[in-house]
């Protein structure tokens, strides 16, 4: 009968609704996920493609980059010029590094390319807001990273 | 050109309106959370008469720029193509790559590729479900999708990097090999996310208001939507059988069970509850793929530079999120493709717009563009 | 002497004749005692709705696993008063071809009517501005008000867009006002009375809140008031994701925040009546008594409690569309309604026979 269909359609509506109601009621009771940030951060994990660096070796006091071009070639949006020359001793060192941060993308072909350990992700720093454009073009004093004594269980991208 | 209705167009640029029509704009902003789709729309009172959509607000010239990128490089761009599910894009690319120059990934490259596709393919739907349900004024949802998408692109994070442009997937492989806690973490996000499909398909799916919106709403007759080339769980949403996962197998598909989610109404109803089983079958699929990973290589081995071979082309689809997807190749000879051709689901989809919508309120537009899953991107790439 | 809400309007009127006495003017206290207390009303109103709206935005926040405001003030509480402050600054934007005066009043209008509703609410037994003996016919009609002030604005926007979403309002305000009016009439049929003051009252006799017999008339009530109030479910034609802006589109600044605040007002007045007529009032729970907590405290927290309700519903459902709005008020609540005074009336002759009527 189209009456008992009627009544039963509302009462069914009423019930469904409140199931409805009960799920965001009791998601009121149960707390928050949020991190409140800049007083919380959550740690990057350390594979976390934030910022590009350019190791430099403490201990013999130089650039690790022999300037292949290898990352420049693997580079999709040619982001990176770097020049160098041929020393007295026969090995390559690099001179100058730019890194357009600006048109880079993150995804991690330089660092794969290179096989001297000079490019590195570091994941703690990813605040990489500016004031003006050209700051996001950086050279190799910007980029400078020591890499800090490591524990052995300890892994990274490169 | 671009302001007129396409029945102007065809009818050769003279506006033609009929008593009380007004033309509205849906312009490329607006609050629906879909991207910037323009929407030129003749109305009659609230009544739609027709629909127009405007594309290319978001075009990048990324098939273009293909041309001039080695084929790893184009693999960044294919990240961007679709940013919402990207490993599938990857993953589309790097399929017909192989084809094209006859490479096999190892099988342990296989199963993470299938683990992660899937994850990516429950982050995909959980926020169209956020996005439907905000489109049709339920604004909790989405709230809540966003919450589990953070778990996966936490597990995302953990292991390629980042968490929207992977450029994980690559030919031949994988990027790198997952971590030792990856499996047990994902299996906690898998037991923590199976209740809550459950827990939002009752917030949802027989809310009464709801099942006003979408039952009924922009219905697809099967001959419509084979016709107009829709693809995906849109289809399924009218009972045909479309997904490539189980008609041209790809990865280990085949030598996993699941069930292809099939609807038969063909209203956004329909539409709706296919997305939500297909969540929970990829919960299942990642499940049996975790169980059966086995320690091995990522990649295969692969000459330093990738050639294709000269007069070679190669079409390959896969099932993304949204439907098909199909990546076109023509090779050269060189390191770089002669052109590389995306095939997206999102855009074929968009073409039924105007049929669906004839004769049905504005307040439908929402609805039914909600339940077509469009992602901007990816139709105008 | 006990801390109760009659006692306190005591000392205060007491006060108030002292100082007339002082001043001379004391055949003047029955004109200048109801502008007093409707001043101390308004005031009131205006601080209880400024706290409503961070009510929401928590409420709603914590709904969804996030913090709503919790920087401006402690834990966010004077993020209301950064957003007033906001409006009042903001450039007063209006449309040259707009029709002036109506432009100019609509707004007020709104926000007058839905403050005059709040007159004959009673906080507690005494601390009512007037207790008007038509009670509850005096707000439903003061409801009527708002309908005018809409069509007023969507029409002097000289906004198609805006005069439509003006009419779609108009109309789900008007539909909706006669389930209001039935889920009412059964309360009056069994108290007899129209004055807010005396049904109360009449709970406290009888023992029982009128929740119990009414829990349907209590949802349509409920469900009406929202609809009365534009909110969600039933907001579409302020909808963010449709296409017309509604009604408010050509406002800014200060006359946006007059549309903005009535709303919420509006949920304080229909709340209000929610409270009196369905969970007693300022009546306390009988198993609680011995606490002795004055009336009106009360009262202000079984009116947040409803309150909640009103702000879950807009968070949990999805909206309307229009004519599916307009389907459900006619074709659903009207008929409930009507059954319910009927069975209302049924019971009441079974129970207690010819002599009662």
């Amino acid at each position: 009968m189209g009456m008992i269909k009627y009544f039963t359609n509302i009462v069914s509506g009423f019930w469904n609704l409140m199931v409805g109601l009960s799920v965001t009621i009791g998601y009121f009771f149960k707390g928050t996920t949020t991190v409140q940030y800049p007083e919380e951060r959550l740690p990057l994990p350390a594979r976390s493609r934030s910022m590009i660096k350019l190791i430099y070796d403490g201990e013999k006091d130089q650039f690790n980059c022999v300037a292949c071009l290898m990352c420049m070639k693997a580079c999709p949006n040619n982001c990176i010029k770097l020049e160098g020359v041929r020393q007295a001793d026969g090995k390559r060192r690099m001179t100058t590094f730019k890194l357009d941060f600006s048109t880079c993308i993150f995804c991690g072909y330089c660092v794969e390319a290179c096989g001297f350990d000079a490019l590195t992700f570091v994941s703690e720093e990813y605040e990489n807001a500016v004031y003006k454009r050209g700051s996001l073009l950086q050279d190799e004093q910007a980029m400078k990273w020591i890499r800090p004594i490591q524990p052995a269980n300890q892994e990274v991208l490169k | 050109m671009t302001d007129l209705l396409l029945s102007q167009v065809k009818a050769g640029g003279e506006f033609q309106f009929g008593a009380d029509e007004y033309i509205v704009n849906l312009g490329p902003q607006h609050p629906a959370t879909h991207g910037v789709l323009r929407l030129i729309v003749k109305l009659d009172g609230e009544t739609i008469k027709e629909t127009t959509p405007i594309l290319g607000y978001l075009h990048r010239s990324i098939e273009k720029i293909c041309e001039n990128r080695t084929y790893p490089q184009c693999i960044t761009y294919t990240d961007r193509v679709d940013y919402v599910s990207a490993m599938s894009v990857n993953l589309a690319f790097a399929l017909a790559t192989e084809k094209l120059m006859n490479i096999e990934a190892p099988s342990r490259a296989q199963w993470l590729r299938m683990i992660f596709v899937e994850l990516q393919r429950l982050a995909s739907h959980l926020l169209w479900m956020g996005a439907f349900a905000g489109d049709i004024g339920a604004l909790t949802p989405f709230l809540y999708g966003l919450r589990e998408r953070e778990r996966i692109m936490d597990l995302f994070e953990m292991t390629c990097g980042q968490r929207l442009t992977y450029n994980y997937i690559r030919i031949g492989g994988v990027m790198i090999d997952i971590l030792p806690d990856f499996v047990p973490k994902c299996r906690a996000f898998l037991d923590y996310f199976q209740p809550k499909i459950d827990e939002y398909e009752d917030l949802l799916s027989y809310n009464p208001i709801f099942l006003e919106r979408t039952k009924g709403v922009g219905i697809i007759t099967p001959e419509v939507g084979i016709d107009a080339g829709v693809c995906g769980p849109t289809l399924r949403g009218s009972g045909i059988a479309c997904d490539v996962r189980k008609q041209q197998s790809y990865l280990y598909y085949d030598q996993v069970q699941f069930n292809e989610c099939i609807e038969t109404a063909g209203d956004c109803w329909s539409r709706y509850k296919v997305r939500m089983n297909e969540m929970r079958e990829s919960v299942s699929i990642i499940r049996q793929s975790l169980e059966r990973l086995e320690p091995g290589p990522i990649e295969a081995k692969m000459p330093p530079i990738l050639k294709a071979p000269v007069n070679s082309e190669i079409y390959s689809r896969i099932e993304s999120s949204r439907g098909e997807m199909g990546v076109y190749l023509v090779g050269d000879g060189t390191a770089k493709p002669w052109k590389a051709k995306f095939r997206c689901a999102s855009f074929n989809n968009l073409y039924v717009l105007d049929q669906l919508t004839r004769g049905w309120k504005i307040a439908d537009i929402m609805s039914v563009l909600g339940s077509f899953d469009l992602i901007v991107p990816e139709v105008d790439r | 002497m006990m801390f109760t809400g009659e006692n306190i309007v005591q000392i205060v009127s007491d006060f108030l004749h002292w100082i007339y006495s002082q001043l001379g003017i004391s055949s003047l206290a029955g004109v200048i005692d109801p502008i007093i207390a409707a001043v101390v009303m308004f005031l009131f109103i205006a601080v209880f709705v400024m706290f409503l709206v961070w009510m929401e935005r928590k409420v709603s926040a914590h709904m969804q696993s996030r913090i709503g405001p919790n920087r401006v003030g402690p834990m966010g509480l004077f993020q209301t008063v950064a957003d007033a402050i906001k409006l009042t600054i903001k450039e007063d934007i209006k449309p040259v071809h707009r029709d002036k005066i109506p432009y100019f009043i609509a707004p007020i209008v709104t926000f007058v009517a839905t403050f005059m509703g709040m007159v004959v609410i009673p906080f507690d037994k005494g601390m009512v501005v007037q207790d008007l003996n038509v009670g509850i016919l005096y707000i439903i009609a003061i409801t009527g008000f708002t309908v005018i002030a809409i069509l007023t604005a969507g029409w002097s926007s000289n906004n198609k867009f805006a005069l439509l979403g003006g009419f779609r309002s108009a109309a789900q305000i008007i539909s909706y006002e006669v389930p209001l009016v039935l889920s009412v009439v059964p309360i009056i049929m069994m108290t007899g009375t129209l004055s807010l003051t005396g049904i109360v009252e009449y709970q406290r006799q009888a023992g029982y809140w009128f929740i119990f017999p009414q829990i349907i008339a209590f949802i349509i009530f409920i469900t009406s008031a929202t609809a009365e109030a534009n909110r969600a479910p039933f907001d579409i034609p302020e909808a963010e994701s449709e296409l017309i802006g509604g009604f408010h589109t050509e406002y800014s600044g200060v006359k946006f925040a007059m549309f903005f605040l009535g709303e919420y007002i509006a949920v304080v007045v229909s709340s209000s009546v929610a409270v009196t007529l369905f969970f007693g009032g300022w009546l306390p729970l009988s198993f609680l008594s011995f606490l002795h907590i004055p009336g009106f405290i009360w009262f202000l927290g079984k009116l947040l409690l409803v309150i909640y309700l009103i702000m879950a519903f807009r968070w949990t459902f999805p909206r309307l569309r229009v004519d599916q709005l307009m389907d459900f008020g006619w074709k659903v609540l009207i008929p409930v309604s009507i059954l319910n005074i009927l069975l209302t009336a049924a019971v009441w002759l079974l129970l207690y026979g010819k002599k009662a009527l």
